[in-house]
């Protein structure tokens, strides 16, 4: 009976201002959708970063008027140091061809004045661990023959500057998004004890317990706390269905596709988070307004 | 005992000494401002002493955990000036949410409160909302409401305020009612007409102080 009332008053209180309610649900979602995306997100950068690294080469190109010797010895030095996983040589004309794969669709004159002759030879090389680029490059950098040692991990950092970028920006605005759904909790809660004041005051006057007094107001919270939590999944739910695995699909090149099973598991995540920082909100509001 | 308000640049009550027996109707009088009303507030222990005890049966109020007061509360009914009763329930409403906030069931209400309410003398006006009862009724239904849960204590905060003689006298009657069904009184006025015709335990307070705790008394 008691737990019927509990329902019953929480239900009432959220209806009764319900553009107040309306309003916290929206923005506890828009703040958990961007807490979602980028947990989704962090999820994906750790695996992005492994696939990445896994094609990423150092290549040290050689010089035009590089000797066989030259070429040999750098050969050997490759092949005994202990940095370097595995290597391949690539010639003039392999150059040229990967050269031609590249631009004959975009830039056919470019292809046309282009000579194998023109482009270097090189050494494509797979590190054990990318990030010891520095030590190759000091090593081979000014070796006889070499002409320049590049470093394509230098743009996957650039990347992964930018998403990390990305991130922050996303996980400070869902911050901010969260300060005001917060505030609008604790309003609401003002609002439904104010109005329910009399009754208040009669149930402490008569000895309800204080869990009894408070509980329909968390409730009210909890409540609002889920739907926007619910509403903050469906977002997402629509964002994976309708944009990555639509228009966005080419992305795929660059970014790692995001799991449903990743997606799924967003909504007891946020209904967590949502429903627990909701009645803390809430609880805290009622210790300052039903003191006494 | 003493209570002083933050702020207030002398005591409200100042070195009370007060006992009250199981069973007693005790008025407590004085003029606006003499401290009157802070006794109910502390015996309900809506405010604690600055200094000594409260004690309300057998009980040091003053240093009671927050958590024991609702239970304490329900040993204790309590009518105030307003009535403050729920505009938008039935007096059988009124009451019957007394018992229910505290967990009794709804069986115990149907049993109980057309009980209380015929004892009040409500009997037949159960449905009615405040805005359809005198002020008299309506402080019936705060009384009712106070002595549903049959508490060993009923305290008054002039509970004839805002009434007239003649339905302040029958509001009188039906606390006195109470009385001997063994429930301490204590009432807080200043309606000389009702202390005189009561003939009561009467306790003075001026400027926070007990001037006068007489048996039987007058209204000074």
């Amino acid at each position: 009976m008691r737990g019927r009332y509990v329902l019953s008053e929480a239900a009432l209180g959220l209806w009764r201002n319900v553009t107040m309610t309306i309003a916290m649900i929206i923005t506890m979602a828009v703040s958990l959708a961007i807490l979602g995306a980028s947990g989704l997100m962090f999820m994906q950068v750790d695996k992005m970063r492994d696939l990445y690294y896994a094609q990423v080469e150092v290549r040290i190109f050689l010089a035009e008027d590089v000797t066989e010797e030259e070429r040999a010895e750098l050969d050997a030095a490759l092949a005994a140091d202990p940095l370097v996983d595995s290597y391949s040589f690539q010639t003039s004309e392999e150059a040229y061809e990967e050269f031609r794969r590249l631009f004959e669709e975009d830039a056919p004159d470019l292809v046309e004045v282009t000579t194998p002759e023109r482009l270097p030879e090189s050494f494509q090389v797979h590190l054990t661990d990318p990030e010891q680029f520095a030590v190759i490059d000091q090593r081979y950098g000014s070796a006889p023959g070499v002409d320049e040692v590049v470093d394509q991990a230098g743009l996957v950092e650039q990347i992964f500057s930018i998403l990390n970028a990305a991130q922050t920006m996303a996980l400070l605005t869902a911050a901010i998004m969260a300060a005001a759904a917060l505030m609008l909790v604790g309003n609401v809660i003002q609002v439904a004890a104010y109005s329910k004041r009399r009754e208040v005051a009669v149930m402490k006057l008569v000895g309800a317990p204080n869990w009894f007094i408070q509980t329909p107001f968390v409730l009210e919270a909890v409540v609002a706390g889920l739907l926007g939590a619910l509403v903050a999944f469906a977002a997402l739910v629509a964002g994976k269905a309708f944009l990555l695995d639509g228009p966005l699909e080419p992305l795929t090149v660059l970014l790692t596709p995001v799991p449903w099973r990743n997606v799924l598991l967003t909504l007891p995540a946020l209904a967590a988070i949502g429903a627990v920082v909701s009645a803390i909100t809430g609880w805290i509001t009622l210790r300052f307004y039903l003191k006494k | 005992m003493t209570k002083t308000y933050p702020k207030a640049a002398r005591p409200s009550l100042d070195d009370v000494d007060v006992a009250i027996d199981k069973g007693e109707f005790v008025f407590f009088i004085g003029p606006s401002g003499s401290g009157k009303s802070t006794i109910i507030k502390l015996l309900l222990r809506e405010i604690t002493p600055t200094r000594g005890r409260v004690v309300v049966n057998n009980r040091d109020v003053g240093s009671m955990r927050s958590w024991r007061i609702p239970t304490f509360r329900r040993s204790i009914g309590c009518v105030f000036q307003d009535f403050r009763l729920l505009p938008n329930r039935t007096a059988y409403e009124n009451v019957a949410f007394a018992l229910e906030v505290i967990g009794r069931s709804q069986s115990v209400a149907r049993r109980v409160v057309p009980e209380v309410l015929e004892l009040v003398g409500l009997g037949g006006k159960e449905h009615r909302y405040p805005h359809e009862l005198s002020g008299g009724e309506q402080q019936r239904v705060a009384v009712a409401r106070a002595f549903v849960n049959r508490p060993l204590v009923l305290l008054a905060d002039e509970p004839t305020g805002n009434l007239d003689p003649d339905t302040s006298i029958e509001i009188m009657r039906l606390l006195d009612r109470i009385n001997r069904t063994g429930t301490t009184v204590v009432m807080v006025t200043h309606d000389s007409n009702i202390v005189n015709q009561m003939r009561r335990r009467v306790i003075e307070i001026e400027s926070g102080r007990v001037v006068r705790d007489q048996p039987r008394g007058v209204y000074g």
